[in-house]
């Protein structure tokens, strides 16, 4: 791989737009083989980073969804004991000697790899994502950061597990807590926010085929302005396709305040949200340039 | 494979390297954590990236050095500052077409660093003369967002408090019982319940019931003062009363100042202007004089049956009380003997002037667990951080320590224990 903009090209070619800072981020963490922490509001596309990646790369991509509770071994490898039970049960009338029996039932198949030893036992080194680190205990992120520093997994009946490549590496987090400076320490930075006007529309008209550019700069103006509102769960980028695939299917042209206000929930998930918005809704509709309740301005904007 | 670099790049990265480490310096004495570590995956970033456009030198070294929104906020900040003076003197000191060569590079070599290191220097000297020192103990005086005074916080801000009260409820409530239930994951085999499970296919182990031990969240009882001299930092206590409620529902919430008032019900409401209001009404004496002493007692009195060993109790207040210091002696200790963990926060503990001198703080301090500053989110963030160290099997638990019931005529409290806290939290004493 060769530079920042190569990169940037690279999510391109995959349909994600990436701004520079993203792509100099993905770009050194490849370079310098170092985990890379993706913090942001909800919705902006930080699992997406790793997806891309691994399309881009053609490799696999590996998820570990971090929960309160998660613990190591749910993470690295179970044993699937209702096999081994089974296995021992039907070899039972054999005559074959215990040591060998037991060499058995801990072999490769009975195996149950979660995600972390999955990652770290592939022929080529695939993306690794850990979702919503914050979610997980602090105790869990300690565990984990002993795991991105050696690469090797032990398994007292197999042995030590080596990483042929190690993966690279997606952190992600929502800041519902704050992660460990250790954890920090370790990787490398990148903060998302929520897209600008213009990189929003290049994303709507990139992924939803067929938009109308109007409507999509006028969904995006919506967004921009909603986004400044106080909200219980502000939209992110993820609402903002789904509001303009749905108004698409919906052979809408531009926005107008009857529809906005019947496809409020696809944008608003709360009550109180949708509430607030349908109050100001005419208000904000003005400032998009929309009038109330008055046929569109536009001459060349189809009637609904 | 990169291709070998010219003489001109070899000059500048030599430059770079002196200079990205004072840039770390600068924005290390302004409150950023950055350690070796992030220095030398800057360092190893200038490899890796085209040094000639400065905005992929800008963006490396942002992912490298700035690892949470504030920080990359504060390198955005100082970045063109510093690196303009910089760009400055490097193109004073450029070396003019010279046909000494080898000389020249030497000489031009070490000129320019030092003039662009001095002049960030006088650069770094317009602030305090002593913040390297300072910036050794861990505190900075310099105002940066995070040591904003609650005196002045705004409303933006009530969501990080928010945030942040939630830590501190989560570090709180880590205790493990020695009492299990079962559990859906993989853990410790719950035995009973596999062999019953086992009745069910003639004996034989096939599904493994498991148990976990319960985490037990304590009771948090949070007193605080809303007397006179609290009321710089009433729009803060009324947001973290209100945030602690909301964040934990263990909790008791009273307040006082001549006396002592239950306000858990009036914190009920989701609408914080309704809230306002049932305080307005219900609490007549906010902003009064203080009574701590007597309004302690009234609640060991009254609510007595609330502080049992899984107790947490949680004291805001400056400590200034102009009752009985004996009763408050009295009550303290008898608190501190009932809770779990008695922790006091008091905002003036920030300043680092301040000396727990007030009669009345001198006399609570022996029977308090844990002195803590409250005055702005990096107090905050310090009191999630030292209660999240003592997490775990020993959660909060009061040190083995023993307290000596008072005296009437006791002698002064002793200093060391308020220097200990003190240092703990990294203030200078």
């Amino acid at each position: 791989m060769s530079t920042a903009a190569a990169i940037q090209e690279m999510l391109a070619g995959q349909d994600y737009i990436a701004d520079r800072q993203t792509a100099m981020s993905i770009y050194l963490a490849q370079t310098l083989k170092r985990p890379l922490l993706i913090e942001g509001p909800a919705g902006v596309g930080k699992t997406e980073v790793a997806k891309v990646r691994a399309r881009a790369l053609d490799t696999e991509r590996n998820r570990l969804q971090c929960y309160e509770g998660l613990a190591a071994h749910t993470s690295l490898y179970e044993w699937n004991y209702q096999r081994q039970i089974l296995h021992l049960k039907l070899d039972e009338k054999s005559q074959r000697p215990l040591a060998e029996r037991e060499a058995d039932i801990f072999a490769d198949s009975f195996l149950l790899k979660r995600p972390l030893l999955q990652a770290i036992t592939r022929p080529k080194p695939p993306v690794l994502l850990i979702d919503e680190l914050d979610r997980a205990d602090e105790e869990f992120e300690s565990f984990l950061l002993e795991v991105l520093s050696e690469w090797q997994i032990t398994i007292p009946e197999i042995g030590t597990i080596h990483a042929t490549h190690p993966p690279y590496v997606v952190l992600t987090s929502n800041r519902t807590r704050e992660l460990s400076d250790a954890v920090r320490r370790r990787c490398f930075y990148l903060w998302i926010d929520y897209p600008e006007f213009s990189k929003e529309v290049e994303i709507v008209r990139g992924k939803i085929d067929g938009i109308d550019a109007q409507l999509a700069e006028q969904i995006c103006r919506f967004m921009e302005l909603i986004r400044l509102q106080k909200l219980e769960k502000v939209p992110g980028v993820a609402e903002t396709l789904d509001w303009a695939r749905a108004l698409v299917a919906l052979h809408q042209h531009h926005l107008d305040l009857e529809v906005v206000s019947d496809t409020l929930g696809i944008v608003f998930k709360d009550q109180h949200d949708v509430a607030q918005v349908k109050q100001s809704l005419a208000e904000f509709l003005e400032h998009l340039g929309v009038h109330a309740k008055l046929a569109p301005e536009r001459e060349d904007a189809d009637a609904p | 494979m990169r291709p070998e670099p010219a003489i001109d790049d070899l000059a500048l990265h030599g430059e770079l390297s002196a200079n990205l480490v004072g840039f770390c310096r600068l924005l290390r004495t302004r409150g950023a954590s950055i350690g070796p570590g992030e220095e030398i995956d800057a360092l190893s970033a200038l490899e890796v990236i085209d040094l000639k456009d400065p905005q992929a030198f800008r963006l490396g070294l942002r992912t490298t050095l700035a690892k949470t929104p504030e920080e990359q906020a504060r390198f955005d900040e100082f970045f063109d500052h510093y690196w303009q003076i910089w760009a400055r003197a490097n193109e004073l000191n450029r070396p003019q077409p010279n046909p000494d060569r080898k000389e020249a590079t030497s000489a031009t070599l070490a000129q320019p660093r030092k003039a662009a290191v001095t002049r960030v220097r006088e650069w770094l000297k317009q602030g305090d003369p002593t913040e390297e020192e300072r910036e050794a103990a861990g505190y900075s005086p310099i105002e940066v967002e995070t040591q904003r005074d609650f005196k002045e916080f705004n409303d933006d801000e009530s969501e990080e408090i928010g945030r942040l009260l939630q830590a501190i409820a989560r570090a709180l409530a880590t205790r493990l019982t020695r009492r299990y239930r079962p559990a859906l994951r993989p853990g410790r085999l719950d035995l009973r319940r596999t062999l019953r499970a086992s009745l069910r296919r003639g004996g034989e182990l096939v599904d493994l019931a498991y148990r976990r031990r319960i985490r037990q969240k304590p009771k948090l009882v949070l007193l605080c003062d809303v007397s006179k001299s609290m009321d710089l930092y009433s729009r803060f206590l009324i947001q973290f009363i209100y945030a602690f409620q909301h964040a934990y529902r263990r909790i008791e919430t009273f307040v006082f100042s001549t006396s002592l008032h239950h306000i858990t019900p009036m914190l009920k409401s989701d609408d914080l202007d309704k809230v306002l209001d049932a305080l307005a009404a219900g609490v007549p004496d906010w902003s009064g004089g203080t009574r701590i002493g007597a309004s302690l007692s009234t609640f060991l009195e009254d609510h007595s049956a609330l502080v049992d060993q899984q107790t947490v109790l949680l004291i805001v207040s400056d400590g200034w009380d102009t009752g009985d210091i004996d009763l408050l002696q009295n009550s303290m200790h008898a608190l501190q003997r009932r809770s779990r963990c008695l922790i006091w926060l008091n905002p003036l503990l920030g300043s680092p002037e301040y000396k727990p001198a007030t009669r009345g703080m001198r006399a609570a301090l022996s029977y308090i667990d844990l002195f803590a500053p409250v005055h702005n989110i990096q107090s905050l963030k310090d009191l999630v951080r030292y209660l999240s160290a003592l997490r775990g099997a020993t959660a909060v638990r009061r040190p083995p320590r023993r307290v000596d019931p008072p005296q009437p005529t006791a002698t002064e409290p002793q200093d060391p224990t308020v220097e200990d806290w003190l240092q703990r939290f990294g203030v200078q004493p």
